[in-house]
């Protein structure tokens, strides 16, 4: 049965004012803001590519962004092969302990974070039995915590859309391949791999999206100076009132974002949430 | 796919090792507060010394933390209701209508999804100020539908997929008309996604801090908010009992969920 095309529309229309009212109209807001509202000025643009704090913060934005979707898919890889490997009644159990942590608060990892890396956490007092009082290490509030948390984050959204494209092969393409005499690691590399490549594409784009606009991990896990630009902007709405700034700075983001998304909807158009496929 | 009796090469077993490891460290840190939880005192130590319910009880009788609750269950209960009413809809009207401008619409309707969250903070932020409703549980259920509903319209889209077009089309023939077939057919078929939507959405709700952040008053504190003060000042114990109770959760709905999306 199909809709005429009145009937589809009809559906379709309480969500769409409910999104142009709460969505759109919040977003142009912030538009009009960084350019001043009626002023219609760039300075708060300008003053973002001048000061030498807001060029480190992007800095920093994108080098822990980029080293944390490094470290994702390296750890996503393994999961999603295992699991795209298993029968499917025990992946799809195996599948809960990927769901159970996607699912699972941010806060609740962040405090457990704060509690397993901090000065007197349960990793330092297992390196004081071990090794005596000189092996704590300070493992958190700085850089190494950061990476740590937003990692442990990201894994899920890779591992599914990793799996997807795991699922996806042609199981006939490997058995060809053994077939003939091809052993396991040569089969992974020349066959599964390399058909796999856009599934870890994409999850590298969704895990560049994410991180980027991380705010609770870098906050709560890192240093008091190692910014991001969502605690810049929170500084900037909660500490100096500087409204525009932190607009302009929003802005940014959201268009660095934007570009990945576009991006990423190029690599998978019909998986754009990087969601259970 | 081997079956699991076909020889295994050590470089499969080194796989399924890597692969373990990883599982364990994924869940590793949620798992370690769960015994934590259950300290008699008011330090954070693993293993505890001796077990009580001492911080459960400051959580459930001795503090505001069910305050911070309880708005975040009639903040999470609104956006249920908002974002299937919203999102259902949506999803019907994208997945069986033909209109022109479909595919840019749906892309709209998905897009809250991609905007960081911080940035969806500070626009409603300024927008609500402006509309009065800075600070109100009705400021935060539009915030979190907002957040929420793409996720209902993917969850329905995809449920709406294994929905047999066939008996929609049978019972039309036999004179249903449109809503009839809609309330008769597709919606009972449905039944087992859209609670697997209303699902996410009270989760999606439950555990949003960032925009409540920028958004939520004195008044109108979220546990999420609660939590993340908690951490960012002092870390308290009680977050310990409060985690536990959050991953059970969380858990309980991802299980729930792979119940109902079992029977496809």
């Amino acid at each position: 049965m199909r809709l005429g095309a009145r009937d589809g529309a009809v559906f379709v229309i309480p969500a769409t004012i409910f999104m142009a009212a709460a969505f759109v109209a919040p977003l142009l807001m912030v538009i009009v803001t960084s350019v001043g509202g009626t002023d219609l000025t760039l300075a708060h643009y300008k003053e973002l590519v001048s000061r030498p704090l807001y060029i480190t913060v992007l800095w920093n934005t994108l080098q822990i962004s980029a080293l944390s979707t490094i470290a994702t898919i390296l750890l996503a890889y393994p999961i999603a092969y295992h699991l795209a490997r298993q029968p499917p009644r025990r992946r799809a159990f195996l599948l809960i302990l990927v769901l159970l942590p996607f699912w699972t608060s941010i806060l609740v990892k962040s405090f457990a974070f704060t509690v397993l890396l901090g000065r007197d956490g349960t990793l330092n007092t297992a390196l004081i039995w071990l090794f005596g009082p000189g092996a704590r290490l300070p493992m958190l509030f700085n850089r190494p915590a950061v990476l740590i948390g937003m990692t442990h984050y990201l894994i899920p959204f890779a591992v599914f859309s990793i799996l997807a494209s795991l699922l996806a092969q042609n199981p006939e393409l490997r058995r060809a391949a053994e077939i003939m005499g091809a052993g396991r690691l040569r089969i992974f590399l020349t066959i599964t791999l390399p058909l796999s490549l856009p599934g870890v594409l994409a999850g590298a784009l969704l895990s560049m999206i994410l991180s980027m606009g991380m705010f609770v991990t870098p906050a709560l896990l890192g240093g008091r100076t190692d910014l991001m630009i969502s605690n810049l902007i929170d500084f900037h709405v909660r500490e100096t009132l500087d409204w525009n700034a932190a607009a302009a700075l929003a802005v940014c983001l959201m268009v660095v974002t934007g570009l990945f998304a576009a991006l990423l909807s190029r690599v998978r158009p019909g998986q754009l949430l990087g969601h259970e496929p | 796919m081997r079956p699991a009796a076909a020889r295994r090469a050590p470089l499969s077993l080194a796989a399924s090792a890597t692969a373990w490891v990883i599982y364990l460290l994924l869940a590793l840190p949620s798992l370690i507060i769960i015994p934590m939880s259950f300290s008699s005192s008011d330090e954070l130590v693993f293993p505890p010394h001796a077990l009580s319910l001492h911080l459960y009880n400051i959580y459930f009788f001795e503090s505001n933390w069910m305050a911070a609750t309880t708005e975040s269950l009639e903040v999470a209960t609104g956006t249920v209701m908002v974002s299937l009413l919203l999102g259902v809809g949506a999803a019907y009207g994208l997945a069986r209508g033909e209109f022109p401008g479909k595919s840019l619409l749906a892309m709209l309707l998905l897009s809250p999804a991609f905007v960081p969250a911080i940035v969806l903070g500070l626009g409603l932020y300024l927008y609500l100020g402006v509309a009065h409703l800075g600070g109100t549980t009705a400021g935060l259920i539009i915030s979190h539908s907002l957040v929420a509903t793409p996720f209902v319209i993917l969850t329905t889209m995809a449920g709406l997929r294994h929905v047999d077009r066939n008996l929609e089309i049978a019972a039309t023939v036999m004179g249903a008309g449109r809503l009839l077939v809609l309330r008769r057919v597709t919606l009972p078929l449905l039944r087992p996604t859209i609670m697997a939507a209303a699902l996410f959405a009270f989760l999606i709700s439950f555990d949003e801090v960032v925009i409540a952040y920028f958004i939520a008053g004195v008044r109108t504190q979220t546990l999420p908010v609660k939590m993340y003060s908690a951490i960012h000042w002092e870390i308290s114990p009680v977050l310990a009992a409060v985690s536990t109770l959050l991953t059970l959760l969380s858990l309980g709905i991802c299980v729930a969920v792979a119940l109902l999306q079992k029977d496809r």
